[in-house]
């Protein structure tokens, strides 16, 4: 026994002896010559690494589209969709926005050496027809073909659809001919070791960690001017909260509770910025005989304080959001300020509007509180994300505000495979459920609204999970395409607004961030509110490569 | 002889059934892979592209559910588990081999170092009861058990991480190293692991102490040690070579159970301190509905208690000879 006991303490001193002499743990990689050129970025993402790097996988097209794969140009959601070139060095439109040609940038090279050219946008293009997995922007929709001219690439098109410019230019990753042309099955194509244009290549992956160096082909000199980052994998919120609160990780894209008190007061040089991309939103089945009625929904929207919602489920990080759906500030260009006036100031809170809006449909207070008309109560049940406890403190919000106006939700918190199929598949009466938008108002409108995303009940839908249809609205969501003219666009995206103020087929109650925290002391160059030169969070793609190319060693 | 086939021959049983629930559990759940990786990504997606990863997961197969159970145990048999569907396209071997080195590594060995440990004070807090040792260390422990994992491993982190810095609080290894068989690597993963195995040996190392410590005492009391000491034999040969032979045999088949469930990993292990396992790997599995990967990772559980378990009995076989004449 007390051999055992001995042995126990040997170890245990072994132990300890190399932990004070083993160095310190963390990421930072200081090189002597001033200046420390290694990130850590701190992002949950829930799993290991699987170390796939293929763009056109959904589950791992954020981990390379943007650093180690390029796009054509770069949309900025944050500046109303301000194109500028990335890959191409310019395009133009023509032939009455049926042709779409972009002019190659010249002197790109891949990350093994040879040369990019145009041949390379053209196979890549024809590779996403010939697979249809693989076009998971839905490009082929439109395109009617891609063909080489020189070091142009020539899109042709079955109609106009200028709103798609956002998903060929900056959401494809152009991949090389002389690699992909030689696998048997590009769905199944892992791509361990990708070969992109982009400023960084992975060496190496590991389970647990990603590390980015530096491509020294990088057409663009001196670029990029962070030599290493590195993309831990984070099982849990509670150790990347953790690694961005003592400075282990400089880049974070985590909801922090108390950012204040947890994050912010740890180091003068810790910041954030939530800046609002699209909405969160209830989705009100649209088939369900009372939900059908318009008052109804516009009576919920009255009555719901999304002011408080936002305070007190989101810890204030998610704006309200307003009735048009159009949202501010990102995208408050676009607001059309006459039309909100007109309708209640997009939906202001205002429970006591709500109110005679059910009595003049009919509706009167029951010996229960709940309103109800020819026998029907207004009671419905409220599918939700039980894993999200920020939605479900919101929806608990929203339950007593409508519980206020006569109104009963009883929410029911699902894991998350029950809840999105339900969702998707339209098995509910009320869902809390939120589109992912785009760099216009136009997308999540196009997303809500047009009646090609949705699908019956029981088949599962792409979006529009409202089941809205309306031929009209169609074919104006179909006209949007045809124009560049951007006092055209504005026109079109105020009356979809007016179809969201009139007929409210959703209700967007928060408004959905990019989270993004960043520390200043080793890095200079961050996207700030007064400069978003793109959309800072670390796993929005393509942006996050943008933000790298800005950065440099303080 | 009989014994040993009885005992294979029941292991062969209950494998199969294990086989035939571990396939058709999945299947009951609501809801389909490809749905759950469409609303994973709401995007533009479309139909067709939903339409083309169904296919590819497999998930719109012809075949029958019979048809697919004959697959199904042929695939197992070869040690085919197929692709996984929330780490699409990655094999599900591969994306086990990735974490369960490190579940059997740091579950494991702290299994084994808190079964001995844990035997070893209850055998000297047996034979020496009513004493000090006995007083102090069985219930702290017993009490420490009962304290959950998570909070354990919480407390360690706040003090040794975070406040004293001793030791790191996340992950394997520190994620800029490059693994390698070095001996700076090596010391650096014991580093890493120190903080998670002193927390799962506080809360598992109760359990063998109290049921050691018991089973010694009954086995104390019984005529052959009063023999030995009356033969004069030194205190520690009986301790150990007379009492603490015949009391460990229970224990060795709840050791044996508890080594086959290492490989369900430990959950609470990998959320607090992220580290790579195959338990928070399951619960990906499950929620996102990876069929392939969820029934990898029972079968591995399955297979291996059942294993243990049989190498249990067989070792109780050789070391007592009152169960081998039991037939």
């Amino acid at each position: 026994m007390r051999r055992i006991k001995i042995l126990v303490v040997l170890f245990a001193a072994c132990l300890l002896a190399a932990a004070c002499g083993g160095g310190s743990s963390g990421g930072g990689g200081s090189s002597a010559s001033g200046g420390n050129t290694t990130l850590t970025i701190s992002n949950e993402s829930g799993a290991l690494w699987t170390c796939n790097f293929n763009p056109f996988n959904l589950s791992y097209i954020f981990l390379s589209l943007g650093t180690v794969y390029e796009p054509l140009a770069f949309v900025n959601t944050l500046q109303n969709a301000k194109a500028t070139p990335w890959l191409a060095s310019s395009w133009a439109y023509g032939n009455g926005n049926k042709t779409l040609t972009f002019t190659m940038r010249n002197g790109v090279k891949w990350s093994d050496g040879k040369p990019m050219t145009a041949a390379d946008v053209v196979f890549t293009f024809n590779l996403l027809k010939k697979y249809k997995a693989l076009d998971i922007n839905s490009v082929w929709s439109v395109l009617s073909g891609v063909t080489q001219n020189g070091n142009q690439v020539v899109m042709t098109f079955k109609k106009p659809a200028v709103n798609y410019f956002y998903y060929i230019a900056d959401q494809v990753a152009i991949v090389p001919q002389h690699i992909w042309s030689t696998i048997s099955d590009p769905v199944k194509y892992p791509d361990l070791h990708p070969v992109g244009t982009g400023p960084y290549t992975v060496s190496p992956c590991t389970p647990q960690n990603i590390t980015y160096k530096a491509n020294p082909h990088y057409w663009q000199p001196g670029k990029p001017k962070i030599k290493t980052v590195n993309y831990p994998a984070f099982t849990s919120n509670d150790t990347a909260n953790t690694y961005l609160a003592n400075g282990q990780a400089q880049w974070g894209g985590q909801f922090i509770p108390s950012i204040q008190k947890y994050y912010v007061s740890k180091s003068p040089d810790n910041h954030y910025w939530f800046p609002p991309v699209a909405n969160v939103s209830i989705f009100p089945n649209l088939t369900n005989p009372i939900l059908k009625d318009p008052a109804v929904r516009q009576a919920m929207s009255y009555a719901i304080n999304k002011q408080r919602v936002s305070q007190i489920g989101e810890y204030g990080y998610e704006p309200a959001s307003n009735q048009s759906g159009v949202v501010t500030p990102t995208f408050s260009a676009w607001m059309d300020q006459s039309q909100a006036t007109q309708y209640g100031n997009n939906y202001a809170y205002n429970p006591s509007k709500a109110i005679s809006i059910l009595k003049a449909d009919g509706y009167t207070k029951g010996s229960d509180g709940i309103m109800q008309k020819n026998g029907q109560k207004l009671s419905f049940t409220i599918l939700n994300n039980g894993g999200y406890s920020d939605w479900v403190a919101s929806v608990n919000v929203i339950q007593s505000d409508l519980k206020a106006v006569g109104i009963q939700v009883t929410p029911k918190n699902l894991a998350y495979p029950a809840w999105s199929s339900a969702v998707l598949n339209g098995q509910f009466q009320l869902a809390y459920y939120s589109e992912t938008g785009g760099p216009t108002p136009y997308y999540e409108l196009r997303q809500w609204l047009y009646s090609g995303n949705s699908a019956k009940i029981g088949q599962p839908a792409g979006s529009n999970f409202e089941r809205y249809s309306n031929p009209q609205t169609d074919a104006l969501i179909n006209s949007y395409g045809n124009t560049t003219d951007p006092a055209k666009q504005h026109q079109i995206v105020n009356e979809l607004s007016l179809v969201m103020l009139k007929d409210v087929p959703v209700i967007p109650v928060t408004e959905s961030v990019s989270w993004y925290q960043y520390n200043t002391s080793s890095f200079n160059g961050w996207v700030t509110q007064s400069n978003p030169y793109a959309d800072p969070a670390p796993y929005y793609y393509p942006d996050w490569g943008q933000l790298l190319l800005h950065l440099s060693p303080t | 002889m009989r014994f040993a086939l009885r005992r294979v021959g029941f292991f062969v049983l209950t494998l199969w059934a294990a086989l035939t629930l571990n396939f058709f559990l999945p299947r009951l759940m609501p809801g389909n892979p490809a749905e759950a990786m469409l609303g994973k990504f709401r995007g533009p997606v479309s139909p067709q592209a939903l339409k083309a990863l169904e296919v590819a997961f497999g998930v719109e197969t012809k075949e029958g559910l019979a048809g697919q159970y004959v697959h199904y145990l042929g695939n197992v048999a070869t040690g085919n588990f197929g692709t996984s569907l929330y780490f699409y396209p990655q094999s599900v071997g591969r994306v086990i081999l990735d974490a369960l080195p490190w579940t059997l590594g740091l579950v494991g060995l702290t299994t084994i170092l808190a079964f001995l440990l844990g035997t070893g004070i209850g055998i000297v807090a047996a034979w020496r009861r009513g004493g000090r040792l006995d007083s102090v260390v069985p219930p702290v422990f017993v009490i420490t058990s009962a304290i959950p994992y998570f909070w354990v491993g919480m407390m360690l982190i706040l003090v040794f991480a975070e406040q004293l810095q001793w030791f790191p609080a996340a992950f394997a290894y520190n994620v800029s190293l490059t693994p390698g068989f070095n001996p700076a690597f090596i010391v650096n993963v014991v580093e890493h692991a120190f903080l998670p195995a002193l927390a799962l040996l506080i809360t598992t190392i109760g359990t063998w102490i109290l049921t050691m410590r018991n089973t010694m005492v009954t086995t104390l009391a019984e005529d052959y040690v009063r023999m030995a000491r009356a033969k004069g034999l030194p205190s520690r040969r009986i301790m150990f070579d007379y009492a603490a032979r015949n009391a460990i045999l229970p224990n060795l088949t709840g050791f044996a159970m508890s080594l086959g469930f290492v490989v369900g990993g430990a959950i609470l292990v990998e959320y607090v301190f992220n580290y790579p396992g195959v338990g928070y790997m399951l619960l990906q599995a499950v929620s996102q509905e990876d069929y392939p990967l969820m029934q990898a990772l029972f079968l591995l559980i399955t297979v291996a208690v059942l294993v243990a378990i049989l190498l249990a009995d067989i070792a109780t076989a050789i070391l007592d000879p009152r169960t081998r004449t039991a037939d």
